[in-house]
């Protein structure tokens, strides 16, 4: 089986964001950058689908340079090669990256495709269907367990209050979830073969697409709580507080 | 009155040798390098990238040694997020490893224009002359963090691997010989039994092996121990705590400070250094040797900020990361008498090479990582890496600048062992005749033996502004150390009220707390300053990735 993961680099989820001077978009100096965490168990799955099969996982990154970083990351895990789709800066508007990262994928006779469910940078959750829809394939997103067998494959997703269960043929597109497995952690030796995994870097040029960011804000600071009093006589003032002051009740 | 006193070093573990040097036989599932350099601080990655560049040039001239991996071990998640640094820096090893490199482009901030020392009061300052030895002049500013990326981008770039959250648990050996370190196993359940992401150690063979772990590094302690190599002096022990702010108000110059907060039994000082005018580092590096068991460095700090020359810059600003960090303080007759061996060779401030008078240790790191690798070239190219080959590092360094200034200031921290008055005018007196008043040697005792008496002391309350509490701290160190990792700290059983009461104070992370009565470690909190290896419960290296994750500092 031909299995692509397709993989983002984005700020790590502990950094502090500061917006830039520009005001549309985020300070890089002092930001550490990571594999997008579904990502993780996106190529996770693929390596332990590959372990089942014998196939081969490439793992495709569209990005800046210092992608590479985030794609050597997948290779250290276990994947077999990588592809990055080089691009000056990544463009707003999800439409034109999945169209660039479908372009490549078409060519390349994969099985399945698999994402995480959405980047934790931007949210969108959107790339991965849009890749299906593109490449007119079946589309699965937010997958917590994945099971193949000959070329037909059922997945359950979490939805509202309950699990719901997909069957679908491949080739394919699934967004992987949290709670699909346990992605491992790059050991040394597979960090020095690594370095020695074919790594093909593509420049692209993409047009900004129908997206323009005019601004960006951090959420307010959080108010600091307020006592309000303690024991059974301090209810009815919390009760109070509650639903005329934070409108929650 | 009688007040009891008590000495650390009677409540300390010993190393666990059997455990730290191992000489059964290596794994077969062994990874194989030629050259290891554990820690990639500037030491460890100064090193790693003149090695690669000697092997690289050799090999452009035909009949070179051929192809030599090299690999770094880090125990940090990534590079630099267990850096922890002033700093202001001499330039000169960068200038010599990267001869090509314009100055402008270092990963420096500010180049150090005016500077000012004070003496401090409770309330006041009083600007003191600035004594030679620390002056600043041509020297920069920068985040060793940053410092610490750049080079590894450059190690990276001529073909070194580099393993962050790797940390080496014990050395390999064979009869003399070090042949390589054993990693830590990670994923552990709080007991010891595997859990889920297990992964086991690995036993990494190299023919030298150069050990960079940085100040109170465990390896290079268990090396000098297992082969009985002396100094004339013990290593002696500051602790640092710092903090990076953001401010409203711009700081145009390099700042240190003697005197307040530190009482006359404490040898210490303060900084403040402009990285940005509105990027401000400060903070406060007190001798171990302290005799007040109450003494709290972090505390100190805090109170410190509030203080009239301090305070106007950091009112209205934020404070964005916090650190702490010991640094090896006995100079010249502390180091090491061997520092090479049969394959392997000890570095920078694990060999405890750091310039105290002028406050800076990340250029002898360099350098001498700069000269291990010119020895272990010459080794390799003899295909002969025994103790008589790699003693040309120690050649090196003896013939250095590095050794001749360490010469020169030799007694100088020493002095203070007796307080900071008296030790204020000898040190003076010191400079002024290059090291050779008073003569001789000052003897010096462990830090851990000094004793400590318990005096009163007033409560200090944070205000989450200007001061923080050590757990408010330990979360802007980005310490996210899992909850359920083994306890990697080793206090002795017989943990009195008093003595948990010094240990809670001496800890800047809140790893140790006195509970009615009795000792609580909060291991996961440790940031890795090392302060509790020197005198309290011994430190031992945790899974990769565990500890601080510094930015910028």
């Amino acid at each position: 089986m031909k299995i692509a993961v397709c993989i983002k680099r984005v700020p790590d989820t502990e950094t502090r964001i500061k917006i830039g001077a520009d005001g549309k978009s985020i300070d890089e100096s002092g930001v550490k950058f990571v594999p997008n965490p579904f990502d993780e168990y996106a190529v996770e799955e693929a390596l332990k689908l590959k372990e089942q099969t014998n196939g081969e996982v490439v793992a495709v990154c569209l990005g800046p340079d210092a992608s590479q970083e985030t794609l050597r990351t997948a290779l250290a895990m276990g994947a077999d090669r990588g592809i990055l789709l080089k691009v000056e800066s990544l463009p707003q508007d999800p439409l034109v990256v999945a169209r660039a990262l479908a372009a490549e994928l078409e060519q390349g006779g994969y099985d399945l495709v698999l994402f995480g469910k959405l980047a934790v940078d931007d949210y969108d959750q959107a790339v991965g269907s849009m890749v299906g829809e593109l490449l007119g394939l079946p589309s699965v997103s937010a997958v917590t367990r994945l099971e193949i067998t000959d070329g037909h494959a059922t997945a359950q997703r979490e939805v509202e209050g309950g699990v719901e269960v997909v069957e679908f043929t491949l080739p394919a597109i699934v967004t992987a979830e949290k709670g699909l497995n346990e992605p491992r952690y790059p050991a040394l030796r597979g960090i020095m073969l690594a370095k020695k995994k074919p790594l093909d870097i593509k420049d692209l040029e993409l047009d900004e697409g129908g997206i323009e960011v005019l601004e960006l804000t951090l959420p307010p600071d959080r108010k600091a709580g307020r006592i309000i009093g303690e024991g059974a006589a301090a209810v009815p003032a919390l009760v109070d507080a509650l639903r005329n002051e934070a409108k929650v009740l | 009155m009688s007040r009891s006193s008590l000495v650390p070093a009677d409540f300390q573990a010993r190393l666990p040798q059997d455990q730290l040097v191992r000489g059964d036989p290596l794994e077969a599932e062994r990874i194989d390098v030629d050259v290891l350099f554990v820690g990639a601080g500037p030491a460890g990655l100064a090193g790693a990238i003149q090695l690669a560049r000697l092997v690289k040039q050799d090999n452009e001239g035909g009949a070179g040694i051929g192809e030599i991996t090299i690999g770094v071990l880090e125990k940090a998640g990534a590079l630099g997020e267990h850096s922890l640094s002033g700093a202001v820096l001499n330039p000169r090893p960068f200038r010599e490893l990267f001869p090509d490199v314009k100055d402008a482009d270092f990963p420096f901030r500010t180049k150090v224009e005016k500077e000012a020392i004070y003496f401090l009061s409770a309330n006041k300052y009083r600007r003191i002359p600035t004594p030679p030895t620390m002056r600043n002049h041509g020297n920069y500013v920068a985040s060793i963090g940053e410092v610490v990326r750049w080079l590894g981008e450059r190690a990276a770039e001529a073909g070194v691997d580099i393993f962050a959250g790797f940390p080496a648990g014990a050395l390999r050996v064979e009869g003399e010989r070090v042949v390589g370190v054993r990693t830590v196993a990670a994923g552990l359940e709080r007991d010891g039994s595997p859990g889920s992401g297990y992964m086991p150690a690995t036993d990494i063979a190299a023919k030298v092996t150069a050990l960079a772990e940085g100040s109170r590094g465990l390896l290079a302690q268990s090396y000098l121990e297992w082969q009985g190599i002396a100094s004339q002096n013990p290593q002696i022990y500051a602790l640092g705590v710092k903090e990076l702010w953001e401010t409203k108000r711009p700081l145009d110059k390099v700042i240190h400070t003697m005197g307040w907060p530190l009482p006359r039994t404490a040898f210490g000082g303060s900084f403040m250094y402009p990285l940005e005018p509105n990027l401000v580092a400060l903070g406060l590096v007190v001798g171990l040797d302290y005799r007040d068991a109450n003494l709290d460095v972090h505390e100190l700090t805090q109170r410190m900020k509030l203080h009239p020359l301090f305070r106007p810059y950091l009112e209205g600003g934020e404070m964005v990361e916090w650190g702490a960090k010991t640094i090896p303080e006995g100079g010249y007759h502390s180091i090491p008498q061997r520092r090479h061996g049969d394959g392997v060779v000890i570095l920078g401030d694990s060999a405890g090479l750091v310039d105290v008078p002028s406050l800076k240790g990340i250029h002898y790191a360099m350098q001498s990582g700069i000269y291990a690798a010119q020895a272990i070239f010459a080794a390799l190219k003899h295909d002969d890496t025994s103790s008589t080959r790699l003693s040309a590092y120690d050649e090196l360094l003896n013939d250095s600048y590095l050794i001749h200034d360490l010469y020169r200031t030799r007694n100088m921290r020493l002095a203070f062992k007796s307080g900071f008055y008296s030790g204020s005018g000898k040190a003076g007196l010191m400079a002024l005749t290059g090291g050779r008043f008073p003569g001789g040697r000052i003897d010096v005792e462990e830090d851990a033996r000094a004793p400590r008496t318990t005096t009163e002391c007033e409560e200090f309350t944070s205000d989450g502004e200007l001061t923080f509490s050590k757990v408010d701290a330990v979360f802007k160190s980005g310490n996210v150390t899992r909850d359920t990792i083994p306890s990697h700290l080793i206090p002795n059983e017989n943990v009195g009220a008093e003595l948990a009461r010094f240990y809670t104070h001496m800890c800047p992370a809140a790893v140790y707390e006195e509970v009615d009565g009795e000792l609580r470690v909060n291991a996961p909190n440790c940031v890795d300053c090392k302060a509790t290896d020197v005198v309290g419960p011994r430190w031992t290296p945790r899974e990769g990735g565990s500890g601080p994750a510094y930015k910028r500092m």
